[in-house]
């Protein structure tokens, strides 16, 4: 009851953010549908309706990669976003007080607000993604078929918004000065991004995303349960 | 002496190398409504938050039903309302929804018809934003959110804060509606006397993070005393009375702030200073705790323990 009454009001505090999440990958990809022959990748392979593609385009590229751009870049906005919502609002608000003063533990109100961030990525950009990835991969849907990496790219994509989300949250938490420690949340969360930015091995790019969660998570949980409010 | 519900033992805070809190000794016993009260910045909201375990003390510590403050567990906090300087509710919810949000947490204890009276004794709706709603309204929500349950101990950060006389008297109405359930204690932080004296049957004054006085509000009284005092001659330079808090001089005539000192004490000063007549003169909570906690002249601080 109690934990279903807070999961109720961190995801309902997070809805705004799913629905801009959601509607903005889905407006790209209208676009995407709309002008893909005219993209960058369109020029790079001749795309045209009926163009050969060669052999070694297949498995590596499909047009489908530029989706995967602007999936990053929603999926960093939505976590720096979701990172002020819960962890910053309250103290600009003060409502911090009424929050923790609660018949359950500071662990598990922090652990709800992860549940609700993790459920407002997977409802916004995981489930659109597969849409997506499903409806270029249907038959006549792309003139380069999506392969599975471009699919398993797009999760290590959402997951750095993840990570970008723990780093917004730890740098929240931290009562030190900008210029101290306060920052090294957000700095952690933008080194990960830039490691897997310039990575091409998926499975890199996939360790550097575990490392950052876990690193950062232990933080917030850290932070989150010694912390003053 | 009945049981003794929050007790804090030297709990001291230090913000950088500003200190908020010093050392400070309380006990509250069980169905006492304390007022507490202190200047702006006297650290009142500071030593509530450590009570409740939202700061941690940098010394001391404090118990809630024999539980410490930085250990308090669910069932608890269940036996604890807290309501915060300002009345700061999540803007987005409606009284509706917070009335649900609110009663999840207390599913055994929460009493709909009490908050339903609330509400209505308040005049308001339950489909009306938090964000809509003037700080007054927000006080009587958050006031209702908090007496529903029924909690043992409420605690009030400076509750009227901000409030018109109207809904301040209605808000007080509402406490007093918790303070006739039996065995309730309330403490709570206000910088309005009179309302700690409608209410108070207890109080602890703290000036500049030091507590200066713990007593029955009776004993507060009775203890702080002006005195007026004239003299035939030249007033002496030297005022050597038990107790003084503050004296100011005129030509024939000086006036004492006196705290602790019996009548017998002050005829016995008098004589001895050849004054001519004294005066006692009635002061009312406001002006006492303006004197007992002014800083200007006073050259002593008086520790509760010479007023208990």
């Amino acid at each position: 009851m109690r934990f279903i009454a807070l999961f109720r009001k961190e995801f309902r505090e997070c809805l705004p953010w799913l629905l801009l999440a959601g509607v903005g990958l889905l407006l790209i990809f209208g676009l995407f549908l709309q002008f893909r022959e005219r993209s960058i990748y369109g020029y790079i392979f001749n795309l045209r309706p009926g163009s050969a593609i060669e052999s070694y385009q297949l498995g590596r590229y499909s047009e489908l990669s530029s989706i995967g751009i602007w999936l990053c870049v929603i999926s960093i906005g939505l976590g720096l976003a979701l990172g002020i919502r819960q962890f910053w609002y309250g103290f600009f608000t003060k409502t911090w007080g009424f929050e923790i003063h609660r018949s359950v533990s500071r662990g598990s109100i922090l652990w709800v607000k992860i549940l609700a961030s993790m459920t407002t990525f997977v409802m916004s950009l995981g489930i659109i993604w597969t849409f997506i990835f499903l409806y270029c991969s249907r038959p006549g849907g792309l003139l380069i078929v999506p392969t599975l990496r471009i699919y398993i790219e797009g999760w290590i994509y959402i997951a750095l918004g993840f990570v970008i989300y723990l780093g917004t949250a730890l740098s929240g938490l931290t009562e030190a000065r900008w210029y101290t420690t306060k920052i090294f949340g957000i700095a952690f969360a933008g080194l990960v991004l830039l490691a897997i930015t310039f990575q091409w091995q998926i499975f890199h790019a996939f360790l550097f995303v575990t490392i950052g969660i876990v690193i950062l998570l232990s933080q917030v949980i850290y932070k989150f349960l010694c912390r003053e409010f | 002496m009945s049981e003794v519900v929050l007790e804090t033992e030297g709990l001291t805070k230090y913000y950088a190398n500003t200190l908020a809190v010093d050392h400070l000794d309380l006990k509250i016993p069980r169905g006492c409504i304390c007022g507490f009260l202190g200047r702006n910045g006297a650290g009142k909201t500071t030593a509530i938050k450590m009570m409740l375990g939202l700061l941690n003390p940098t010394a001391g510590r404090a118990r809630i039903f024999g539980c410490d403050s930085q250990e308090l567990t669910p069932a608890i906090c269940q036996r604890v309302g807290y309501v915060t300087e300002g009345h700061r509710l999540y803007r987005w919810m409606s009284v509706d929804r917070l009335e649900k949000f609110q009663k999840a947490f207390f599913p055994k204890q929460w009493d709909d018809k009490f908050f339903a009276e609330m509400i209505e004794y308040f005049g308001l709706s339950k489909k009306q934003k938090v964000k809509h709603l003037s700080i007054g309204q927000r006080a009587q929500v958050s006031l209702a959110l908090t007496l529903a349950p029924n909690p043992e101990l409420l605690i009030m950060d400076d509750p009227t804060q901000g409030l018109d006389a109207a809904i301040r008297r209605q808000f007080l109405e509402g406490m007093i509606q918790l303070i006739m359930r039996q065995g309730r204690t309330v403490l709570f932080s206000s910088h309005i006397l009179g309302d700690v004296e409608r209410v108070a049957d207890r109080i602890a004054v703290i000036d500049r993070g030091v507590l200066r006085a713990s007593c029955s509000l009776e004993q507060f009284q009775k203890a702080v005393k002006k005195v007026r005092v004239s003299f035939t001659r030249e007033v002496p330079t030297e005022i050597d009375i038990e107790g003084l808090l503050h004296c100011r001089k005129g030509d024939k005539e000086i006036e004492l702030v006196l705290v602790g000192t019996d009548e017998k004490k002050i005829a016995e000063w008098t004589n001895r200073s050849k004054a001519q007549n004294y005066e006692i003169v009635g002061m009312n909570l406001e002006d006492q705790f303006i004197e007992f906690t002014a800083s200007a002249n006073h050259k002593h601080l008086f520790r509760w323990e010479q007023i208990k």
